[in-house]
C-alpha cells in the first residue's frame, strides 16, 4: 500500500511541489498543514507514516511541532525541509527528534531518496 | 546547486500570487517597524523572506532568491536584537521589497529580471556592519551558519571502558558523506546522532563542533562505537541515513587495561571527558522524570488521605507504611528537582557582549560586573529568564546610565557601572541588577502615568514611592524621555515583571535619584511545587498562589463601601476593588445569604484588588502541572494540581483572570 505523507509548510506553492513529488513517486499525500499548531492536529488526526515539515513558520515552528507529535508518537518520522543557511536550526530539530531532512529547492530525486531511506525502503 | 528538475512554469502563477502577497505583507511589517521593533514583528517579517527566497530558489529565478537571502540575513541579525532596528535599517528593507516586487513582476511576465547587485551589496554591507563580520561577497553562496550561544558542555556517561571489563563491545566505524550532499555538516550530525542512539560514541573525528560547522575533511568521518548491538544492527541503522555511507566497520579487540593518566585525556574525545561522572539526558526525559515524580507524591498523598478511613487498629502501620513512602518518594523528587539545576551563567555568560554592543552603539563606556554565575536554578526557570535579563541589561545602559559628559559633571567617574549579583538567600536565588546611573525620576513616572491615563491623579497621589515604581511595569508605559532605538519603545518592563511572575518570583525596583537603580528579582528555586491558599466557589475548588496573596478580610457583602457604583473593600489604607470570583470564572457560587464573606486580597497587574470568595480551604504545597491543550488557552488559569482526595483544582492567575 502507499505510504501516508502529510505535508507542512506555510507556503502554498511549496506544498504543491512536494506534493507533486511525492504523488510522482507512488506515495499518498494524506493531508497538508500550514502552520505548526494545524501539522500537530493533522498528525494526531491522520496518522501519517511520514511527515515533511518546514522549519520556519507562523504560530509555532516546525521545530516545536516536531517535538510534540514526537511527544503523542515517539516513532512518527518527521523529515525537515530546510534552506541553506538554516543548519544550526535543522540540527536543533535532529536533536528534537526529526529523523532526516531535505533541503529547499526541494528536487525530486533528492526527496525521494531521503523519504525512501527513513522509511526502510531504499 | 542545480535547477529544479521539473516545469516550472506550471507553477508560475501560483508564484507570483503567493510570492506578491507575502511581499505585501512584509511591507506592511515595515511601516510597524517604524513604529517600534519586536521580536514578534521581526520574525513574521522573517518568514515572509524566507517564504520568497524559497519560492524564487524553487523556480530557479536565483537573483531574487539570493536577494530574498540578504534580506533574510539582514532580519536575521534584527532579531537577534531589535534594539538595532532604525529608520534607515527600515529604509534600506523597504527598498528590497520594492525591488523584490519588480523581481515577481518581471518573472510573471516572463522578462528578464531586474538587476539589483547594487542593492545586494548594501544588504551586505549594512548587516556586516551590524555584526561585525566582514560583508559576504554577493556571489551565490550558502549563507554562514548561523551563529549561535555556545553549547552547553556535552559530555556523557561512562568511565573510560579500559578500565571497566564489563563495558559492550566497541566497533571501530568509518563514515562517508556524499560530496555532493548540500549540507554536509548536517548529514554528519545526523549520522553522529542516529549512532548515538546505539551506544556511546568515542573519538569521534573530527570533533563534533567541526562537524556542525561543515568543516569534514574529504567528507570523513571516524568515531568508536560502545554498544550491544551487533555490527549487522549498526549497518541496518546507517541505511536509514540518506547520504552517508557506512565505509567500514569493525569490532575492536579490547587491550589490556591502561591505566592512563589524567592528564593525557584526549581532546577528540566527545564523551567521558570530565572525571566527574555525568550522563547526559534529554531536557524532555527530565521533564517527564519530574511530571511522573510529583505524579507520585500526588498518588501518595491520596494514599494517606484514604487511610483515614480505615478503621482505627488498622491505622497505625499503615500511617507508618504511607509515612515511609512518602519519604522515599519525596526524596526521589528532590532528587530530580536536583538534575534540574542549571547554573545561571547560561543566561550571564553572553551578557559581556550584550552589554559592549549596546553601549557601542549609545557612545557610553561601561563596565559590567556579574558575581554569582555558578548559582543554580530550575532549568525551567533559567530558560524563562534569558530575554527578561537582556532587557533589564539595556535598561540600563540605555536609560540608566548617563552619557559621558553628564557623569563628569556630576562628579562621577566617566566609566558607568552595571553590576549583577546573583545570591542564595534561603529558599530563593535573588537576582539583583544594578547600575550607577541617574536613578528614576519618581515625580516624573506619576506625570507620564496620568498623562498616558494609565492612573488618575487621586490615584498617583496616594502611592507608596515604592508603588511608583512599579508603575513602570504597566503594559505602555515608558520612561523613556528620548525614545531610543536601543531600548524600544515602552514594550518590556511590563513583559519582564510577567516573565518572572510566571516562574513564581517577584521584581523589586530600587532608586536613589543620581546615584542608580536597582532591579532585584527574587525567584523560587524550582517551578514546580508551589503554595496555594485552597478557595471554594460553590462547589468547586480553586487555588491561589500565595506569593499573590496579600490577606484576607471577612465582612458582610452589605458592609462594603460603594465608589461610583461599584463595591470597594477597605483594607489598610487602601481601598481596593472587589470582584466576584464566581462571576470571573463563571461558576455559580453560594447563595449571597452569609453573613460574613471571606475576600481575599491578591496582587493584580494594577495593583491590589479583593476577590469575594464563598469559603477559604487552607493553605497546601501542592506540585505544579502545566496545563495542556486546550484548557492553556483559558486565560486566568496559571495550571492544574491533584489534591490529597484526588480532586483536580485550577490554580488562577489572578492578573490574567481580572484582565480576561
Amino acid at each position: 500500500m502507499a505510504k501516508k505523507v502529510l505535508v507542512v509548510d506555510d507556503s502554498v506553492f511549496m506544498r504543491d511541489i512536494i506534493k507533486d513529488i511525492f504523488a510522482a513517486g507512488g506515495f499518498t499525500v494524506v493531508g497538508e498543514a500550514g502552520n505548526g499548531v494545524e501539522a500537530v492536529e493533522k498528525y494526531k488526526e491522520l496518522k501519517p507514516d511520514l511527515v515533511t515539515m518546514d522549519l520556519v513558520m507562523p504560530y509555532r515552528n516546525g521545530i516545536d511541532a516536531t517535538r510534540e507529535i514526537l511527544r503523542g508518537d515517539n516513532k512518527a518520522l518527521v523529515v525537515m525541509c530546510s534552506a541553506l543557511g538554516q543548519e544550526t536550526m535543522v540540527m536543533e530539530a535532529i536533536e528534537a527528534g526529526a529523523v532526516d531532512f531535505i533541503v529547499k529547492p526541494p528536487r525530486a530525486e533528492d526527496v525521494l531518496a531521503v523519504v525512501k531511506k527513513v522509511l526502510g525502503e531504499a | 546547486m542545480a535547477g529544479p528538475s521539473w516545469d516550472t512554469s506550471r507553477y508560475l502563477t501560483l508564484f507570483s500570487g503567493e510570492a506578491t502577497e507575502h511581499l505585501e505583507a512584509l511591507g506592511k511589517d515595515v511601516v510597524s517597524l517604524e513604529k517600534g521593533a519586536t521580536v514578534a514583528l521581526i520574525d513574521s517579517m522573517f518568514r515572509h523572506a524566507h517564504s520568497v527566497k524559497g519560492m524564487a530558489a524553487s523556480m530557479a529565478f536565483e537573483g531574487t532568491a539570493k536577494l530574498a537571502h540578504l534580506l533574510e540575513d539582514l532580519l536575521g541579525t534584527l532579531r537577534a536584537d531589535v534594539a538595532r532596528s532604525n529608520a534607515s535599517v527600515a529604509d534600506v528593507i523597504l527598498q528590497t521589497v520594492d525591488s523584490l516586487s519588480g523581481h515577481v513582476k518581471a518573472a510573471a511576465a516572463n522578462e528578464p529580471l531586474p538587476d539589483s547587485t547594487a542593492l545586494m551589496t548594501r544588504l551586505s554591507e549594512l548587516n556586516a556592519s551590524m555584526t561585525g563580520r566582514p560583508a559576504t561577497p554577493t556571489a551565490p553562496s550558502p549563507a554562514p551558519v548561523v551563529e549561535t550561544a555556545p553549547p552547553p558542555p556535552k559530555s556523557t556517561s561512562a568511565a573510560p571502558p579500559a578500565s571497566n571489563p564489563a563495558a559492550p563491545p566497541r566497533f571501530s566505524v568509518k563514515l562517508k558523506i556524499n560530496p555532493a550532499s548540500n549540507q554536509p555538516g548536517v548529514r554528519g550530525f545526523l549520522a553522529y546522532k542516529r549512532l548515538g542512539t546505539l551506544g556511546n560514541v568515542f573519538d569521534l573525528k573530527p570533533p563534533l563542533d567541526d562537524i556542525k560547522a561543515g568543516r569534514v575533511p574529504q567528507g570523513t568521518i571516524t568515531l568508536e562505537l560502545e554498544t550491544d548491538q551487533t555490527e549487522d544492527a549498526i549497518t541496518r541503522t546507517m541505511r536509514t541515513v540518506a547520504d552517508v555511507e557506512l565505509e567500514s566497520i569493525a569490532a575492536i579487540v579490547k587491550a589490556a587495561p591502561v591505566v592512563a593518566a589524567p592528564a593525557e585525556v584526549d581532546p577528540n574525545r566527545v564523551v567521558g571527558q570530565e572525571p566527574a561522572r555525568t550522563i547526559r539526558v534529554r531536557t524532555e526525559v527530565m521533564d517527564q522524570f519530574l511530571d511522573q515524580a510529583g505524579e507520585l507524591l500526588l498518588a501518595t498523598s491520596r494514599v494517606r488521605e484514604l487511610s483515614r478511613g480505615m478503621p482505627a487498629a488498622q491505622r497505625p502501620p499503615l500511617d507508618e507504611a504511607v509515612d515511609r513512602l512518602h519519604l522515599l518518594v519525596k526524596g526521589l523528587h528532590d532528587k530530580v528537582m536536583q538534575a534540574r539545576m542549571t547554573p545561571i551563567a547560561v543566561i550571564t555568560d553572553r551578557l559581556p557582549r550584550a552589554a559592549r554592543d549596546i553601549a557601542r552603539r549609545r557612545n557610553r563606556d561601561v563596565d559590567l560586573v556579574i558575581t554569582g554565575e555558578d548559582i543554580e536554578l530550575d532549568r525551567a526557570i533559567v530558560d524563562e529568564l534569558a530575554d527578561p535579563v537582556l532587557h533589564l541589561l539595556r535598561n540600563a545602559i540605555d536609560h540608566g546610565l548617563e552619557p559621558t559628559e553628564e557623569r563628569t559633571a556630576a562628579n562621577k567617574p566617566p566609566k558607568g557601572k552595571v553590576t549583577i549579583a546573583v545570591r542564595r538567600l534561603r529558599d530563593r536565588v535573588v537576582f539583583e541588577l544594578s547600575d550607577d546611573g541617574r536613578g528614576i525620576d519618581v515625580e516624573r513616572v506619576k506625570v507620564l502615568v496620568v498623562e498616558r491615563g494609565l492612573l488618575t491623579r487621586d490615584q498617583v497621589t496616594a502611592l507608596t514611592e515604592r508603588e511608583t515604581l512599579m508603575l513602570v511595569c504597566l503594559p505602555g508605559f515608558s520612561t523613556a524621555a528620548d525614545v531610543t532605538d536601543i531600548s524600544g519603545r515602552g514594550v518590556g518592563m511590563d513583559a519582564v515583571r510577567r516573565a518572572v511572575e510566571q516562574v513564581g518570583g517577584t521584581l523589586e525596583i530600587e532608586t536613589r535619584a543620581g546615584r542608580g537603580t536597582s532591579f532585584r528579582l527574587s525567584l523560587p528555586l524550582t517551578v514546580a511545587v508551589v503554595n496555594l491558599l485552597l478557595v471554594g466557589v460553590g462547589d468547586e475548588v480553586y487555588g491561589l498562589p500565595i506569593g499573590k496573596v496579600s490577606g484576607v478580610v471577612e465582612t458582610a457583602r452589605d458592609r462594603l463601601a460603594m465608589s461610583q457604583n461599584a463595591p470597594v473593600l477597605q483594607f489598610g489604607q487602601s481601598v481596593l476593588p472587589v470582584h466576584e470570583l464566581s462571576a470571573l470564572l463563571e461558576v455559580p457560587g453560594d447563595a449571597r445569604t452569609a453573613a460574613l464573606v471571606p475576600f481575599v486580597v491578591v496582587d493584580g497587574d494594577d495593583g491590589r484588588l479583593a476577590l469575594a470568595v464563598d469559603r477559604l480551604l487552607g493553605q497546601q504545597e501542592v506540585v505544579l502541572k502545566g496545563l495542556s491543550k486546550p484548557l492553556d488557552l483559558v486565560p486566568g488559569l496559571a495550571g492544574v494540581t491533584i489534591l490529597g482526595n484526588g480532586q483536580p483544582v485550577f490554580i488562577l492567575d489572578v492578573a490574567r483572570l481580572v484582565t480576561a
